[in-house]
């Protein structure tokens, strides 16, 4: 509740990180490295979906009604006759897009404001921080339901469903980015101090060009990982949104809808089910271990 | 010890002005015109001034904002934009009852549960009991709410009841047999969570000195787990009893629609079909003030079983 707790200030600890061997030390971890493996398959699926697997997701089949895999349905098709492999992929996109999005604005004012906040201290920075802290005030999704529930429908009247998943999106990172803020000031509030940063300054290099070319290398490493480990709390939190109506809008596909749409028939086709379901989960623990990974490589001396 | 309760009471007191005021704001800057909503098809000017009065549409914001306050403190969260003349009190009272007990047996259960197995599994380290029931408890802590609901319900359906055995309700809420697939899904996760917390603490504790000098001066074993380790290792659970708490409140959205159990979350969601601003706005302060006065509680009680916080408040 107060201002930088000392989850913020361990991560400060953190020194520049040794870019050298990074590679090597991800590498090391075969659990990073296959799920890496696996996340670079599951987007590409998922982005090149339509070439490979021409079928629309949106088509109602009636005579093919919660069917089990066939031929020519090879996972099945839902409640309403369509196909649930196009589904999926359909419902991996928007989840992909979302992510991208989120973590976009994640690192673009999060990080930003965080750096900001960090170098330049006094006013600005109890400014960001107490904006960060009103946002940290909310538990969980709570604010990120109120805004994309408050907004949805009129944002989808008039700017259609891009407009609505530009929504969901925002109203996600409203969510990821105060922490990431936190993160990042943290850690420049450290490596202002640095040796580096005097020497930098005391020959006359400008304040724009410390934050950016002398701070902000040192804080990447820790970026890139606080928002690689975001994404997977956003797969889930894009699902719970869109489960309770707040998403991308029907008939298009999320795997959250999918879900709920679904679970209404668990007694006559539990793999309609099964499979979002499962697609989700490969998704979120594929993210996680890729972000466990990375920040053991960033930071080798941070184990759990 | 009083400079710290001093200052977290300060700390609330700015947090509830954001939560307020962050929904506020929103609700002020919903698209539409609850009025025209209101009125339905009828278009007259008369009834629309005293409608936008009795709502109290017709001022500025902060003055607005200030009426929105105003009623909070006397615990009342406003009218309702659907239902002409009901208040969002009146809409969420049935609910609140349902939804306490629904978080506080998910509470509960996943302290319960959780804690003691964490215990077992650091006195047992690197037993097959430790490391089986470890991975049991991070499938729990890392499956999301919603695919865990169709996994019980699954085994509920087909190897339960299509076997002819007694097998629980799918959905509803009233008999305690209902109770046990909401409760045992919003548990999961915090008990995987406080099972793994535990185990590391107690661990931690058990490396400690002065473990090592109650086991050199002759205690039993028993005495030394139970009086002296246990005290100190429970610690660190009463501060992740907060974080717990706003998992659960968003978990019961998810979980109440899903099981149709007539809680806020449920209420919640439906006055989000409905475009119910002030109840959506009413659902998201009251779970917002009560998981911010469960942690301020959390904070003092950590206070109060830990004198060395003093030093760093």
């Amino acid at each position: 509740m107060g201002a930088f707790d000392t989850t913020a200030t361990a991560a400060a600890q953190v020194a520049p990180p040794a870019q050298r061997g990074l590679w090597r030390r991800f590498a090391h971890n075969r659990l990073a490295l296959a799920s890496l493996f696996i996340g670079a398959g599951v987007i590409a699926a998922a982005l090149a979906g339509p070439l490979l697997y021409a079928v629309d997701p949106n088509y109602q089949n009636y005579t093919a009604i919660n069917a089990w895999p066939s031929a020519a349905y090879p996972l099945g098709t839902d409640s309403l006759g369509r196909d649930t492999l196009a589904r999926i992929l359909a419902g991996l996109r928007v989840s992909l897009i979302v992510v991208a999005y989120v973590e976009l604005l994640n690192v673009g004012v999060g990080a930003t404001l965080g750096l900001i906040a960090g170098y330049r201290g006094g006013m600005v920075d109890n400014a960001i921080s107490r904006v960060a802290d009103m946002l940290f005030a909310f538990p969980g999704l709570l604010f990120a339901i109120l805004v994309a529930a408050v907004f949805g429908p009129a944002v989808t009247e008039r700017f259609g469903g891009i407009g609505r998943l530009l929504l969901v999106a925002g109203s996600l990172a409203l969510v990821s980015w105060p922490l990431m803020a936190r993160y990042v000031r943290a850690q420049t509030l450290a490596l202002k101090q640095q040796d580096y940063v005097l020497a930098a300054r005391s020959i006359g290099v400008g304040g724009q060009r410390i934050m950016w070319g002398h701070i902000l290398p040192g804080v990447a490493g820790l970026i890139v990982v606080s928002a690689t480990l975001d994404v997977a709390a956003v797969v889930v939190n894009e699902a719970v949104l869109s489960l309770l109506g707040l998403g991308i809008q029907p008939p298009d596909a999320s795997i959250g809808q999918m879900i709920r749409q679904a679970i209404d028939y668990l007694e006559s086709n539990w793999l309609q089910v099964f499979l979002p379901s499962a697609a989700l989960t490969l998704l979120v623990l594929v993210f996680s271990f890729i972000g466990d990974g990375l920040r053991d490589a960033v930071d080798p001396l941070s184990e759990v | 010890m009083g400079g710290v309760i001093g200052r977290r009471l300060l700390g609330l007191v700015f947090v509830i002005f954001s939560i307020t005021f962050l929904t506020f704001i929103v609700g002020y800057l919903a698209p539409g015109d609850p009025i025209l909503v209101l009125m339905g098809p009828r278009r007259d000017p008369q009834l629309y001034a005293s409608l936008q009065h009795q709502y109290g549409l017709d001022l500025p914001w902060y003055h607005q904002y200030f009426n929105y306050l105003g009623g909070l403190l006397h615990g009342d969260l406003g009218m309702s934009y659907r239902f002409q003349g009901r208040s969002v009190n009146d809409i969420l009272a049935n609910g609140i009852g349902v939804s306490i007990a629904l978080g506080a047996m998910a509470l509960a259960a996943s302290l319960l549960i959780g804690v003691p197995t964490g215990i077992i599994a650091a006195l047992r380290q690197n037993s097959w009991l430790d490391r089986s029931s470890m991975i049991f408890m991070l499938a729990l802590f890392s499956i999301p709410t919603f695919v865990m609901i169709p996994i019980l319900r699954a085994a509920n359906y087909f190897v339960l009841f299509r076997n002819g055995l007694p097998a629980l309700p799918p959905a509803g809420w009233g008999t305690p047999a209902h109770w046990v697939m909401p409760v045992a899904v919003l548990a999961a996760v915090t008990m995987g969570y406080l099972a793994r917390l535990t185990r590391s603490s107690m661990l931690d504790t058990l490396h400690q000195d002065y473990i090592r000098t109650a086991r050199a001066k002759g205690l039993r074993r028993r005495q030394v787990v139970g009086v002296h380790a246990l005290r100190n290792a429970l610690l660190p659970i009463v501060t992740v009893i907060g974080p717990s708490l706003a998992f659960l409140v968003t978990g019961s959205f998810v979980v109440e629609s899903l099981f149709a159990i007539p809680g806020i979350g449920y209420l919640g969601v439906q006055a989000i079909a409905q475009r119910d601003y002030p109840v959506i706005q009413g659902t998201t302060v009251l779970l917002a003030v009560t998981v911010v006065l469960m942690n301020l509680i959390a904070d003092i009680l950590y206070s109060v079983l830990d004198p060395r916080i003093q030093a760093e408040g």
